[in-house]
């Protein structure tokens, strides 16, 4: 390095001056090192892990991996399932036949091998041959033990090789594919050794059961060797148990997303009010003919021949529900019905003496009364004698109010949509409020529930389609076609008049919801 | 300053900004000098350094431990500092100029009475081709072929511009001491 006599050398001087020479650099030099350094690492470390970019491009390739996998998966499910099948059913067949001992041999087999089947085979004809010898057998027995010895054979030379902690399902396909390939060698061992024993100069008898013995199992032979075959060519099943455990894995997210949907189904309550146009027919009978026209023999016949018709009706209806399930609801309310009608026919009687008329309806009205205080109670009397029937059809107002309190279940198409269909049907009760019948004289005629002559309440069968159009999540319009009829008769004795009112009728209404 | 090398270099390569911060500071105030010595102002010179840590952060791992560390970081500076001049083009128009001999032998050559900085500001006063070409022959120790292959310049021009330094540098010196014998009041730079 240095030189001592070179140490005033010009360069050396400089040298010795400056190359240790040190000054503290300002702390914003570190700061500025610093501050490029942070930037540097948030450039650096998002580029490949923190890239969304990166992600969509892994999720697209497992994506691809997963569907390819499930589409190879069930093209190699669908090629096998069909062959597993055609095996089970010779290997049914042999299993009949087959002893115990083919049944463990066959159990300890945990692996197929074609090769070591083959090899499998070579002990087997050794076996066969001693029942060769043994004329007195048949031919089916000695196919059963050289099958059985044959598998048992073959079930050993696995088990010398195979590895005890396998997995169960290769067991399982393995024994199933093995028996029928057992059964092709065993079958093929029959036909050597039945072929040995005729050149050994058999008794004819058992030679020919064995021939017959024989074409059966060859026959068998040839259907299973096909089948084998195919069965041999294809064995990949340890990948396809992996990719299933895997699918598991991939749903289970599905079914966990789809509970909490379910639970989420609060009772749904709706209010609504609405007004019902109707047409309302209190459909009056006569059975009979009153007492003052019954008097009248000629009107008779007429008296009895009057009829109800609807006149414009209406109801104001309140309305509370619940929905009870997805498509299910139950609703009542209260509602307030002005049922407006007309009676015609019947004619009137007119007393001569006092000038007082009746017409048939008033005066069955009267029959029925058993106040004396009803209004209807004047006019029972003074038409038997010199009562006057005028035979003219007339028609008198007829109408009623009633208090209606209907328990309705409905049930709802497309229940969460913006519109929805309902189909009703419940009861009513009718609580009588009033009513009003115009006299043959145009006196009005009021009858109230006090009166004891219409029922305090009866009841109605109802039923209707509503069309339900949402206006908002709470709110929403409704269109309610109904039809109300009335199960009992609106009087209370039904000797000489029964009524059973009807109502079609047409609801608007809106509803809340909450 | 008791600093494990190895450690601190390891720290470096994991990225470890306490190690980073370390090597800053036991290296920081030579490598500034240097920065200094090849620039013209000190806000030219902390950019140097800045610049020069950023590429010794990001390179440590090409260090490898065969030679110093301190070397190897003030090559890196050094070269930082020449890329910083190439942009700056004061080494743009380095030519051969005459060289006058200033007459002055070796031997008589001292040093011992002037100050660091008084040493440092003279060769900063340096014309820029002179004061590059002058640390690099004189404190770094490279061939003048090395400087002209470092500086893409003829090996002759490397030298004359290095006379030409020498000779400035002999003249300051003489001015100094002519000024105040030994006792110079030096510049603060």
């Amino acid at each position: 390095m240095m030189d001592p006599s070179n140490i005033n050398n010009f360069e050396d001087q400089w040298r010795k001056a400056l190359q240790e020479a040190s000054e503290a650099p300002p702390p914003s030099v570190w700061e500025g090192i610093e501050a490029r350094l942070d930037k540097e690492q948030e450039k650096v470390v998002p580029m490949w892990w923190q890239s969304p970019k990166v992600w969509y491009a892994a999720a697209s390739i497992v994506a691809l991996l997963l569907v390819g996998g499930g589409v190879w998966l069930s093209d190699i499910k669908t090629n096998d399932k069909p062959q597993v099948a055609a095996s089970t059913k010779p290997a049914g067949v042999s299993e009949s036949h087959d002893n115990e001992a083919t049944e463990k041999a066959a159990s300890a087999n945990e692996s197929l091998n074609t090769e070591k089947l083959a090899t499998a085979s070579e002990p087997q004809t050794a076996s066969v041959k001693p029942g060769q010898q043994q004329p007195s057998e048949s031919k089916i027995g000695i196919a059963a033990t050289s099958r059985g010895n044959a598998v048992g054979k073959s079930g050993n030379a696995f088990a010398e090789t195979k590895n005890p902690e396998a997995e169960r399902q290769d067991v399982a396909v393995a024994v199933r594919v093995q028996k029928p390939a057992a059964d092709k060698e065993s079958v093929n061992e029959v036909i050597n050794t039945s072929s040995t024993s005729i050149g050994n100069a058999q008794p004819a008898e058992i030679s020919v059961e064995k021939v017959a013995g024989n074409s059966y199992a060859a026959a068998l032979a040839d259907q299973n060797q096909t089948i084998s075959a195919q069965l041999l060519a294809s064995l990949p099943y340890n990948d396809l148990d992996v990719y299933v455990q895997k699918r598991h894995i991939f749903f289970r997210p599905q079914i966990e997303i789809d509970e909490p949907v379910k639970e989420k189904k609060p009772k749904e309550y709706y209010a609504g009010l609405g007004v019902m146009p109707a047409s309302f027919n209190p459909d009056v009978q006569l059975k009979e003919a009153p007492m003052a026209f019954s008097a009248q023999s000629v009107s008779q016949r007429r008296a009895t021949t009057g009829s109800s018709e609807a006149r414009a009706s209406y109801a104001v209806q309140t309305q509370g529900g619940v929905r009870l399930s997805k498509h299910w609801s139950v609703e009542t309310g209260i509602s307030y019905l002005r049922g407006n009608s007309a009676y015609e026919g019947g004619g009137y009687v007119l007393n001569a003496y006092s000038n007082l008329s009746s017409n048939v309806l008033e005066n069955a009205l009267a029959g029925l009364t058993t106040s004396a205080n009803s209004p209807a109670a004047d006019k029972a009397a003074g038409f038997n004698n010199g009562a006057l029937y005028i035979d003219v059809a007339k028609k008198v107002s007829n109408n009623y109010q009633y208090l209606q309190l209907p328990v309705q279940a409905g049930f709802t198409l497309n229940p969460d949509k913006k519109f929805s269909y309902s189909v009703l049907g419940g009861m009513m009760a009718n609580f009588f409020l009033v009513n009003e019948l115009e006299s043959a004289s145009g006196e009005i005629i009021r009858t109230t529930a006090s009166d004891d002559i219409y029922r305090g309440m009866n009841w109605a069968a109802t039923t209707g389609l509503r069309l339900n159009y949402k206006l908002s999540s709470n709110w929403a319009a409704n269109l309610t076609g109904s039809y109300q009829k009335a199960v009992s008769s609106g009087f209370k004795s039904n000797q000489s008049l029964d009524s059973h009112p009807y109502l079609y009728g047409v609801s608007w209404s809106v509803r809340y919801s909450f | 300053m008791t600093f494990n090398e190895q450690e601190l270099v390891k720290g470096c390569k994991q990225r470890n900004r306490i190690a980073q911060k370390q090597l800053y500071d036991v290296f920081g105030g030579k490598l500034f000098a240097i920065c200094l010595r090849y620039t013209k102002n000190r806000a030219d010179a902390e950019d140097v350094l800045q610049d020069a840590f950023i590429k010794i952060y990001e390179n440590i791992d090409s260090f490898r431990a065969d030679s110093p560390l301190e070397y190897w970081l003030r090559s890196v500076v050094v070269n930082t500092a020449l890329n910083h001049l190439r942009q700056q083009k004061y080494l743009k128009e380095l030519d051969d100029i005459d060289v006058h001999h200033n007459g002055l032998s070796d031997r008589e050559f001292t040093l011992g009475n002037f100050q660091m900085q008084q040493l440092m500001e003279m060769i900063r006063e340096l014309p820029p081709g002179c004061q590059t070409i002058f640390n690099l022959y004189a404190i770094e120790g490279y061939q003048h072929n090395e400087i002209a292959q470092m500086l893409g310049i003829s090996e002759g021009t490397s030298k004359s511009q290095y006379s030409r330094a020498r000779t400035l540098l002999q003249q300051k010196l003489n001015k100094e001491k002519r000024f105040d014998d030994g006792s110079v009041q030096h510049k603060q730079f």
